[in-house]
């Protein structure tokens, strides 16, 4: 029942910032939206379905695009909802969380340092876990570890 | 003044740097630096099969390995479309609740030296290792379990085990007691820790605390009973709630809680003794495969599995809140894993704790945020 | 000075000396009896003070529900001599920033400001140091040197940490030096006289723990402070200062750190078994089995001294620390107030000459 309800609300809401809905396991649906409607996305998720608490915001690099999760939780509800929103690579960023829910503030800064996501109007936007200056984006597809062979173990005797 | 508590300090309890402005012994501002303890479990883990991660979650927070390898499983196994047995879930339960113990036993250990009392963390560290103990006879670890896998657990219990878990339960119960009498019996304790890294309810929704210290501020959420997962649904206990949002509500909270995985370990350790069965889902390979093994090489794991999804599980673990996503695209490895660790946002909510009070009182605050840097960092 | 004005041991070594080696002036005898007193003393002193450390270890560890010290030498008892090894012949560094002069000066003049009182605390009848009328003050005036050195040693390492934990301390010391040396009063106007020997003799049939327990409550606090160990250990809380005042101290520079604590350690205990449990003397209504023997008073003394300082083990083992606004608000407002209530007390019992369960005393004030 509530699968469709929080999602359908919302796409009534914001019928232009809405893309999809669809359900998601263990949440009341996984929320599709536009970035460029981020910030009424977030006002709306907040402050009218009543979704406080803000779990996590991870960033996902799917080489041409970069997609952005937001993990939602409603003590009233008692249920999770899951927004999600693609980004451009080559341009990728998106209206800050925090404002609005602070706890967004080191997502977004492991998003950035890791996905090369930027968080526009984000309050203190800088490398979180990785050193300042870290020129690379660890959890983007191109930042290779290594190549399976190289830790083949050698079993020949010399 | 700028002061560096880290990361070689004996407040930090693990990797980090707390940068305290001071004005004589007065807190004005802080900057916690992170990243010391980064070890990049999540990219690691697109590199690995999903067995394999299991070992990177053990090493996510040392003092809660196996609440972190649930969480994770859980979170594999709907990416994957596993279904776990009945048993299997019971198991999970009964030692995410032995963790909770240890992790709290270890917190209690770790808060009352910060507060400078020396017994009661031999006291603590004396209890916590009869349960590394339990886990051992079963799992072969006492700090890198390696037990959980998809599908299920690696192993059974081995007999007797619930009868020694049941005689350790009492004997828990019985130093409960006595660390309250330590602590809470204790002037001087009170007069350090009452009013004091107060969070009130508002500000923990805000900056997405949860846990104890969510609790201790009076907010009933706990997500084995808002949103029960393996077999909390069936057990019978309470969320331990503290109305006063400081330092001794935290150890109340905590306390508590302790309490309470004791009563859910009984129920679950009667449940297991009247309901054998087993321990694997059917169909699922149940040794780890070696790394990159030749397709076709039996330990060669979860062919049959690699339709495509994404699963999300989120677990009480003992810090609070956590967790997983997991997105699987095919192929061997997950295409990306992504984990919210409790402290790391309690701790980007540190500033609203910690500023206004003294210096000396940084390690008893910091101590009841219980931080685990292995998981901040990941 | 003369031979005949040595005390006790202290004589016997110049006699000896002076039967020894005839015809040596009188003069460099008594310079030589005193260096060789001086030198049992400091040598009896050290071994005291290791033998502490190990009791302390031991002890704490049955608090802690464990054995402490056990593999070197029976019981462990070897253990702090390796430990002090370890330290000699470890290198010792200093911070590039630091400043020498004090950062050497400051831990050597702890160590030694403190060994200093060991020439006049008197340990047993002959075992003192001859008439010093104000033994007991000039034992306070150099223990409360402490702050000073620490201090010195402290600003010079040229830390945060250090100079935080060297303010604590200074504060610390400076507010409950305060409070000590009103409650010593009560004992001088109890007993009437600055010589611990003296106090000691007062002694004889009741200890002034009795009459003086508001005293000596004040006079315990206080030392626990002074000597910054756990609820009042908060210049080196090591928690939050890491190790406060020595957190730039290493190998023997640290060791003497470490000693010099346990010395003052050693000092408070011998300071509240000579003020009020009746120094080496017992009361004289117990059996007299107990006193005849030889080195009875040394005996006697030293159980009492170690039996104090377990109390302040098991005070360390059960208690958490203090803050340091909490310590200087119970140190000023607490101690202070308490302290001047027990000299008040004190003179009344001197006027008064009579005691509640012990009955009237005529010796009392004289």
């Amino acid at each position: 029942m509530a699968e469709e309800g929080v999602g359908a609300l919302l796409r009534g809401k914001l019928p232009d910032a809405v893309l999809t809905v669809e359900p998601f396991d263990g949440t009341l649906g996984r929320v599709t939206f536009a970035p460029s409607h981020a910030l009424e996305v977030f006002r709306a998720v907040r402050d009218d379905l009543g979704f406080a608490h803000l779990s996590f915001v991870g960033g996902i690099d799917w080489v041409a695009e970069r997609e952005v999760v937001y993990l939602l939780w409603s003590d009233e509800r008692k249920a999770y909802l899951l927004l999600s929103t693609r980004l451009d690579a080559k341009d990728a960023h998106v209206e800050s969380a925090t404002p609005l829910w602070p706890s967004a503030n080191w997502h977004e800064r492991e998003a950035w340092e890791m996905v090369d996501i930027t968080f526009d109007h984000h309050p203190d936007l800088r490398h979180l876990l990785m050193p300042d200056g870290y020129a690379f984006h660890p959890l983007l597809r191109s930042f290779k570890l290594h190549e399976p062979e190289e830790l083949e173990v050698k079993t020949r005797r010399v | 003044m700028w002061i560096n508590m880290g990361p070689q300090h004996p407040m930090t309890h693990g990797l980090w740097n707390l940068r305290v402005k001071i004005d004589g012994e007065i807190v004005r501002d802080i900057d916690p630096e992170m990243g010391y303890l980064h070890r990049g479990i999540e990219k690691i883990s697109e590199d690995r099969h999903y067995n394999e991660i299991i070992t990177l979650m053990d090493r996510t927070c040392y003092v809660a390995g196996i609440a972190w390898e649930h969480l994770y499983i859980q979170a594999a196994e709907k990416a994957l479309h596993v279904v776990p047995p009945e048993r299997t879930l019971y198991l999970r339960v009964l030692v995410e609740e032995m963790q909770r113990l240890a992790s709290h036993i270890m917190w209690y250990a770790a808060f009352v030296q910060d507060l400078g009392l020396m017994s009661p963390f031999l006291y603590g560290m004396r209890d916590r290792d009869l349960l590394l103990d339990h886990f051992q006879s079963f799992t072969g670890g006492r700090l890198t379990y390696e037990y959980m896998r998809v599908g299920g657990v690696r192993n059974d219990l081995p007999p007797g085990t619930t009868d020694r878990i049941r005689k350790t339960m009492d004997w828990l119960m019985d130093r409960f007691a006595e660390y309250d009498r330590l602590c809470l019996g204790s002037q001087i304790f009170r007069t350090r820790c009452d009013d004091l890294g107060v969070l009130k309810a508002k500000d923990c929704v805000t900056y997405g605390v949860t846990g104890p210290m969510l609790r201790a501020a009076g907010v009933k959420r706990d997500l084995r009973k808002d949103r029960p997962y393996a077999a909390y649904d069936r057990l019978e206990f309470d969320i331990a709630l503290a109305d006063t949002a400081d330092v001794t509500a935290r150890y109340l909270v905590r306390m508590e809680e302790m309490r309470q995985s004791v009563r859910i370990i009984r129920q679950v350790v009667d449940w297991l003794d009247h309901h054998p069965g087993p321990v694997m889902a059917a169909n699922v390979p149940r040794w780890l495969g070696a790394p990159y093994a030749p397709i076709g090489h039996e330990g060669y794991l979860l062919k049959r599995h690699y339709s495509k999804g994404v699963g999300l599980s989120a677990i009480e673990e003992p810090h609070g809140e956590a967790t997983a996503y997991v997105v699987n695209e095919g192929g061997e490895h997950p295409y990306r894993v992504k984990f919210r660790s409790p402290v790391f946002v309690n701790l980007s909510a540190a500033k609203s704790y910690l500023v206004g009070y003294h210096v000396a009182d940084i390690p008893p605050i910091m101590g009841s945020v219980d931080v685990c840097v292995g998981e901040v960092d990941r | 000075m003369s031979v005949q004005s040595l005390y006790g041991v202290a004589s016997l070594i110049a006699t000896t000396l002076a039967s020894l080696v005839p015809g040596v002036p009188g003069y460099l005898v008594t310079l030589l009896a005193d260096l060789i007193f001086g030198a049992i003393l400091l040598a009896a002193s050290m071994i005291n003070t290791i033998v502490l450390i190990w009791y302390e270890r031991k002890l704490l560890g049955r608090f802690m529900d464990r054995r402490g010290a056990m593999h070197v030498g029976y019981a462990g008892l070897l253990q702090n001599f390796a430990d002090g090894l370890k330290l000699f012949r470890k290198n010792t560094y200093m911070p590039s920033e630091a400043d020498r002069l004090g950062f050497y000066t400051g831990p050597t003049a702890y160590m030694v400001s403190s060994l200093v009182i060991f020439g006049v605390l008197p340990i047993s009848t002959g075992w003192d140091n001859g008439s010093l009328p104000l033994s007991l003050l000039l034992a306070l005036v150099i223990f409360s040197f402490a702050p000073l050195f620490i201090f010195i040693s402290a600003w010079s390492s040229n830390n945060k940490y250090s100079l935080m934990g060297g303010m604590r301390s200074a504060a610390q010391m400076i507010a409950y030096e305060v409070p000590i040396l009103i409650a010593v009063v009560a004992v001088v106007v109890v007993s009437g006289s600055f010589d611990l020997t003296t106090i000691v003799m007062e002694q004889q049939n009741y200890w002034f723990a009795i009459p003086l327990v508001l005293a000596l409550i004040v006079f315990v606090a206080g030392m626990l402070a002074e000597m910054e160990r756990i609820p009042f250990d908060l210049p080196e809380a090591e928690a939050e200062l890491v190790e406060g005042w020595n957190t730039e101290y290493g190998g023997m520079l640290f060791a003497f750190f470490m000693l010099a604590d346990y010395l003052r350690a050693l000092i408070g205990s011998i300071l509240i078994v000579l003020l009020f449990l009746g120094g080496w003397t017992l009361p004289t209504y117990v059996p007299s089995a107990l006193t005849n023997f030889p080195l009875a008073g040394i005996f006697w003394f030293m159980v009492k001294t170690y039996l104090v300082f377990g109390v302040f083990v098991w005070v360390r083992a059960s208690l958490p620390r203090v803050r340091t606004d909490q310590l200087l608000r119970v140190g000023w407002l607490r101690m202070v107030p308490l302290a001047l209530a027990s000299v008040v007390l004190a003179a009344a019992l001197v006027v008064v000459k009579c005691l509640p369960l012990i009955g009237c005393v005529p010796g009392i004030g004289s």
